[in-house]
């Protein structure tokens, strides 16, 4: 019986392969006659299309200048993701290269690592790297998208302080590293220029070296549980994944939470919505698009960094729901500041 | 009684010409390498209870799959009731009144006996299982042959005896009119098996027929009709159960006069290979397994070792191999302390291990026989070269024990889980043998092995014995223990109560010293 | 004949676990939407220009070294009958510190390389020791032990990361050791491509293939030869068998934890000598856990194992392309993660194949009835009591 499943099935794949193979032609050549000479190649970071988030938030930018610049988003967008251990991140440039993609597109500070290598070997390609300064690296044709995500985290610590009323408040990060350090320390010094004697907790799900504490929901409600417990009122998460259980613990407690990255009232539950009181706005979607534009109409000034900070929206805090809308004119004040210079935030904790 | 030819069934007269149930003519099964079944002739009337004896792997099984179409013959023909059938499959068999009740029952736990018994069987009313139809066709069926069962109880709850009887009943609900029961008492505790007995009995009454597969000459004296030997493949004979003994059936199965483990002479030398001196192994529950054992075994002598199982003896067995801590005493083996040592050191100065359990302490079932044979061997030649396996070597001797004990198996690569008992038990003592130890244990070297391979295993004991080796013999077995032994040694609670003389010992006189009847009155010699 | 009976049934379990797995991934796939023949089209697509095929040869090896590694480590341990879970924490504990020592010194190459190798080595035979003490005077299980080992080593790793061994500077986005100097990385071999005539891939070949070659060699020599592999192997058919015969079980535990943990080291080693010459918050994680499939699709022997770990590279290497032909590279995860579901339980079905075909061989019927110890000592033969003390008196 098995035998003939078997062969059945092999004859079915021969078959569908003859099928294919007339058609097979017109989707590998990749056209290239759609959108001007646009094609975007995007390596993501670990989880891939549909995190609700980092590259979601990407792939939207992308997308947004491809369509906006008259290509076909299906034809001249080539998305790649790593696999399970990451361990074939170089593979992903390089073949984009290869497959003449321009520019190619890193999302994360994980290709920080290669991409100045790769971008070295293909001089005619241009690279961007998210999250990852490449001043200093003296290639060329590589960007780094980087975002003062201290800034927009400062305004969430005012934001908190502002709306505390036990004078106690809690950060969970994802990951122990300088990245989300970066918004620890925003978010403290924030809270502490509103409450000097602020009680501020911070919790890392995972230490570095180990991704793990973005996809931890359960790590992320624990730790938050933990904050509620303990007598924090606002619990400011920058965990990814992670954040899910940071806000479900905030709707058990009855207590408020602040999203990250995008806005995440919008695609949060009913419950959900009903504590998340503003997200920490980090618009890579927006850096992306930015980038891809200059770069089609050749005004890119690559080997450099485009920082991406309260000037330029790159981060911010969003208003949905309406729960900060009573403190407006204090976080006004405070972002004009940093926007002047009167306020230094801080980049490690 | 002499061999006779099957073919000259006295009952092939008698019955005149109703045909047999079953007749088998010239039944041969070739697998590749061996022939399992050779010439076999059957002849089984209605009604009757026939028994097949043989030892293990005599082909017993090999012919029941034949005639439960489980394969085919490679010649020879099968006549159920006069007509020549063909067998292609169990379903055939079915079909054809044949009933299969196997020695590991194939019942699942969660069912009822009522399921059990309908699965793959159901009577159906409009695609639903009719349990009215099936429940009144298995009250029928129980009463009839007064299968004492409830329908509705789970079968995990049911004892072994009763899951025999679901099977049975099963077998029965398909129609069958000749059933095959492989060893069915194998499984079952005395009682059990004279329940079963009285069920055969019931169902003979009912004008069924019953094969009955054992190798065990008492119950099958006790239960058949008429008995058919088989030896090394092929038929060799019927008897009579109420004329043959037990002894005459044996030497039918194994084909020669049965030894008995009797020594005449005595070899028993002055110098001790193992003295031990109050040694003493502690146990879980507070009094010592095994409480200040104090023995000596000499050259050419062999120590038996008597008592009912549970005593200390395989707690005493393991303290010798160093398998166990001392809590106190000494253990020498010829003037060497070696209390302290490790087992793999014991054995390297001479100690042989026959275990109790070869399963478990003797073989590793799923390897070859010449890696078999390198096991308890690991540091000496002719396995190990230096720190390497001398593959050939072992391969070589394991060629060499194969012949001289006898070990029926395709070849060294087979796996030893392929061999009968007695043949993984021969393989054991020659290994045990070939390094020539000093001293061996053999702890119930002839369990769980067919008479054959029982009668090799006590000549190999005996020419050991002879040769100056110092046996040390633990078992549950009265005869061999008497039959073999020099000194005989009771053990009780850990203790070792009394020391007898074996030449005027009875096995009903060690017996009543082994349940501590003769507490310490019998320390004669 | 038995011979290639022998490799015959080897490999059934294996074959037959890769024809359920491509037939379940096939589904998949249909049900997504796309076309299995594209995909596997893609499989065994390895580029248009000869620069390209070998390039994806070079991939593929580069993904088996340290995956054979892997599964090397776990065999080693499974064979006698040990469940080394920890080979996780054992190659990161091992490539942190062999990256700090490997940095920390000046050397010349052979002896540099060769210092990073026994560093490794032995720090993952001694995060492995912990495994085997906790289980040979405590009996902790091992697999309960190696996963807490796992997650602290996964702390002192990251505290050695960020502090002691920091070597890149403040504020980088990507934390790592410093990096090895050039006497302590592992050449390339990309000569091999001109000795057998091959174009020049655009990467690099791992050197370090050489010493899984050769570890993979001793690894097979050691079970298979040795009387030390006799024993671990006995011990794993057995426990009880092999104290009876001699083997000194606790010793064996730690012996085989020893050389499970010293090959676990050399796991992160083809990627810190040959790739990134440094420990990173970017180190590749997982292959602990990969390594327990890899041996188990190997069936624990080391010839099995380069198969499977070839096997498993092979899919990896389709990840990237797979994605180009717009099928997702998860395609790859489902493929790999049946084929070790289905060996597991083909694995068992060609054993007992074997075993019945081993007891045919015999003319034995049915399973060898187990000779249990039944309370009846005339068990088998029960003519014994009454008829030889007749005959004998």
């Amino acid at each position: 019986m098995t035998k003939t499943a078997a062969l059945l099935l092999a004859g079915g794949l021969a078959l569908s392969a003859c099928a294919s193979d007339e058609d097979g032609g017109d989707s590998g050549s990749n056209g290239g006659n759609g959108g001007g000479d646009l094609k975007v190649g995007v390596a993501y970071d670990t989880g891939g299309r549909g995190d609700k988030s980092f590259n979601d938030s990407a792939i939207a930018g992308v997308e947004a200048a491809v369509q906006s610049l008259g290509g076909d988003v299906d034809e001249d967008i080539e998305e790649l993701s790593p696999n399970e251990d990451d361990s074939n991140r170089e593979e992903l440039l390089t073949q984009l290269a290869e497959a003449d993609f321009n520019p190619v597109i890193a999302v994360g500070f994980a290709y920080g690592d290669i991409i100045a290598d790769i971008a070295a070997d293909y001089p005619d390609t241009q690279f961007a790297i998210v999250d990852t300064s490449v001043e200093d690296l003296g290639v060329d044709n590589l960007t780094g998208l980087i975002f003062a995500e201290e800034q927009g985290s400062f305004l969430a610590g005012v934001a908190a302080a502002s709306k505390s009323v036990t004078g106690h408040i809690g950060f969970v990060g994802g990951q122990q590293s300088p990245l989300i350090e970066k918004f620890e320390a925003g978010y403290v010094a924030g809270a502490e220029a509103v409450k000097p004697d602020i009680v501020v907790d911070v919790t890392y799900l995972s230490p570095a070296g180990d991704g793990s504490g973005f996809g931890d929901p359960e790590g992320g409600k624990v730790a938050a549980q933990g904050m509620y417990q303990a007598g924090a009122d606002i619990v400011f998460h920058a965990a990814g994944g992670s954040g899910e259980g940071v806000f479900e613990a905030a709707v058990e407690a009855g207590q408020r939470a602040i999203g990250v990255d995008s806005d995440q009232y919008l695609s949060a539950s009913p419950d959900q919505q009903g504590v998340i009181m503003t997200s920490m706005l980090k618009r890579v979607d927006l850096a992306v698009e930015d980038y891809l534009n200059s770069f089609a109409d050749d005004s890119l000034e690559s080997g450099t960094d485009i920082l991406n900070d309260l000037s330029t929206e790159g981060v911010g805090l969003s208003e949905s729901g309406g729960y900060i809308d009573d403190i407006q004119d204090v976080i006004a004040d405070f972002r004009q500041q940093i926007i002047d210079g009167d306020v230094e935030v801080p980049t490690t904790p | 009684m002499a061999e006779a030819p099957a073919g000259a069934h006295p009952a092939a007269a008698a019955n005149g010409d109703a045909p047999y149930a079953v007749e088998l003519r010239g039944i041969t099964k070739r697998f590749p390498g061996v022939v399992a079944n050779r010439d076999i002739e059957l002849r089984v009337r209605r009604g009757e209870v026939h028994a097949i004896v043989g030892e293990n792997g005599a082909g017993k099984s090999t012919l029941m799959k034949t005639l439960y179409g489980m394969h085919r013959p490679d010649e020879g023909t099968i006549l159920l009731d006069g007509r020549e059938t063909t067998l292609r499959s169990p379903a055939d068999a079915i079909a054809a009144g044949i009933g299969m009740v196997h020695q590991h029952f194939m019942l699942a736990d969660y069912f009822t006996v009522l399921e059990s018994i309908v699965l793959g069987s159901e009577p159906t009313s409009g695609g639903r299982l009719d349990r009215a139809e099936a429940r009144r066709r298995i009250r029928e069926i129980f009463s009839r042959y007064a299968l004492n069962l409830d329908p509705d109880v789970l079968v995990e709850d049911l004892g072994v005896g009763d899951r025999q009887r679901v099977e049975i009943a099963k077998v029965l609900y398909r129609g069958a009119t000749t059933l095959i029961l492989d060893e069915p008492t194998a499984v079952l505790v005395p009682q059990e098996v004279d329940e079963l007995f009285g069920n055969l009995a019931e169902l003979k009454r009912e004008g069924l027929t019953v094969i009955f597969i054992s190798h065990k000459l008492d119950e099958v004296r006790k239960v058949a009709d008429s008995i058919t030997v088989i030896r090394r493949g092929t038929t060799v004979g019927s008897a009579d159960p109420r004329t043959t003994t037990a002894r005459q059936l044996a030497e039918m199965m194994v084909g020669s006069e049965l030894p008995s483990p009797q020594t005449r002479t005595s070899t028993v030398r002055e110098t001790p290979v193992l003295e031990l001196r109050g040694v003493t192994v502690a146990s879980l529950t507070g009094r010592p397994a095994v409480d200040g054992a104090t023995l000596t075994v000499r050259e050419g002598e062999v120590v038996g070792i008597a008592g009912v199982e549970g005593n200390g003896q395989a707690e005493l067995v393991d303290a010798i191999m160093g398998l166990r801590p001392l809590a106190g005493g000494t253990i020498s083996l010829g003037g060497d302390d070696i209390s302290a040592w490790s087992t793999r050191s014991r054995r390297e100065a001479g100690v042989g291990f026959i275990p109790e359990d070869r399963h478990r302490q003797g073989m590793l079932l799923d390897a070859p026989l010449w890696e078999n044979r390198i096991l308890g061997h690991q540091t000496r030649p002719p396995a190990v070269k230096g720190v390497f396996i001398d593959r050939s070597g072992a391969r070589t001797d394991t060629e060499r024990i194969m012949r001289e004990y006898d070990v029926r198996a395709p070849g060294v690569d087979a796996l030893a889980v392929a061999l009968s008992g007695g043949n993984q038990q021969k393989l054991i003592v020659g290994r045990e043998m070939s390094s020539g130890p000093r001293l061996l244990i053999a702890a119930h070297p002839t369990r769980g092995v067919d008479v054959g391979a029982q009668a090799a295993i006590w000549e190999l004991l005996k020419d050991a014995r002879a040769e100056g080796m110092g046996i040390l013999l633990i078992s549950a077995d009265l005869d061999e223990l008497i039959g073999l032994s020099d000194t005989l040694q009771v053990m009780l609670r850990g203790r070792l109560v009394a020391e007898l003389d074996p030449a005027s010992l009875t096995p009903e006189e060690l017996g009543g010293h082994m349940t501590g009847a003769h507490d310490g009155s019998g320390s004669a010699a | 004949m038995t011979a290639v009976r022998r490799v015959g049934s080897a490999l059934l379990a294996p074959a037959i676990a890769v024809v359920f797995a491509v037939v379940i991934t096939a589904l998949v796939i249909l049900l997504i939407g796309e076309n299995p023949s594209t995909a596997l089209r893609v499989l065994f697509d390895f580029g248009d220009t000869p620069a390209q095929q070998t390039q994806s040869i070079v991939v593929i090896l580069n993904r088996a070294v340290p995956l054979f590694l892997a599964g090397l480590a776990v065999s080693v341990a499974f064979r006698m009958g040990l469940f080394n879970i920890g080979v996780e924490g054992q190659y990161r504990m091992a490539t942190v510190l062999a990256a700090g020592a490997g940095a920390a010194v000046a050397l010349p190459a052979p002896l540099h390389v060769l210092l990073i190798i026994v560093v490794a080595m032995a720090v993952g035979a001694l995060w492995a020791s912990i495994v085997a003490i906790l289980k040979v005077t405590r009996g902790v299980s091992e697999v309960i032990s190696s996963i807490m080992l796992n997650f602290i080593a996964l702390g002192i790793a990251s505290w050695l990361l960020t502090g002691p061994l920091r070597g890149s500077e403040e504020g980088a986005a990507i934390i790592t050791t410093e990096d090895l100097p050039e006497s302590g990385r592992f050449p390339a071999i990309n000569g091999l491509f001109d000795v057998v005539g091959l174009a020049q891939p655009r990467g690099e070949l791992y050197g370090f293939l050489l010493v899984a070659i050769v570890v993979g060699i001793a690894i097979a020599v050691l079970l298979k030869r040795t009387r030390f592999g006799f024993d671990l192997r006995a011990t794993g058919l057995s426990p009880s068998a092999a104290t009876a015969s001699g083997i000194d079980a606790r010793g064996m535990v730690l012996k085989t934890m020893l050389i499970s943990g010293a090959v676990a080291g050399l796991i992160g080693l083809p990627d810190l000598m040959g790739r990134t010459h440094h420990f990173g918050t970017e180190f590749t994680a997982g292959l602990g856990f990969l390594g327990i499939a890899v041996a188990l699709l190997g069936r624990n022997s080391p010839v099995g194992i380069a198969f499977a770990a070839l096997l498993f590279a092979f899919l990896d290497r389709a990840a990237v392309p797979l994605q180009f032909a717009d099928i997702p590279a998860s395609v790859v995860t489902i493929i790999q993660g049946t084929i070790v579901l289905a060996v597991v339980v083909a694995n068992e079905i060609a054993r007992q194949l074997t075993r019945r075909r081993a007891e045919r061989d015999t003319g034995q019927g049915g399973p060898p009835a187990p000779e249990s110890p039944s309370p009846n000592p005339t068990g088998t033969a029960g003519s014994r009591i009454d008829e030889p003390q007749g005959a004998g008196a």
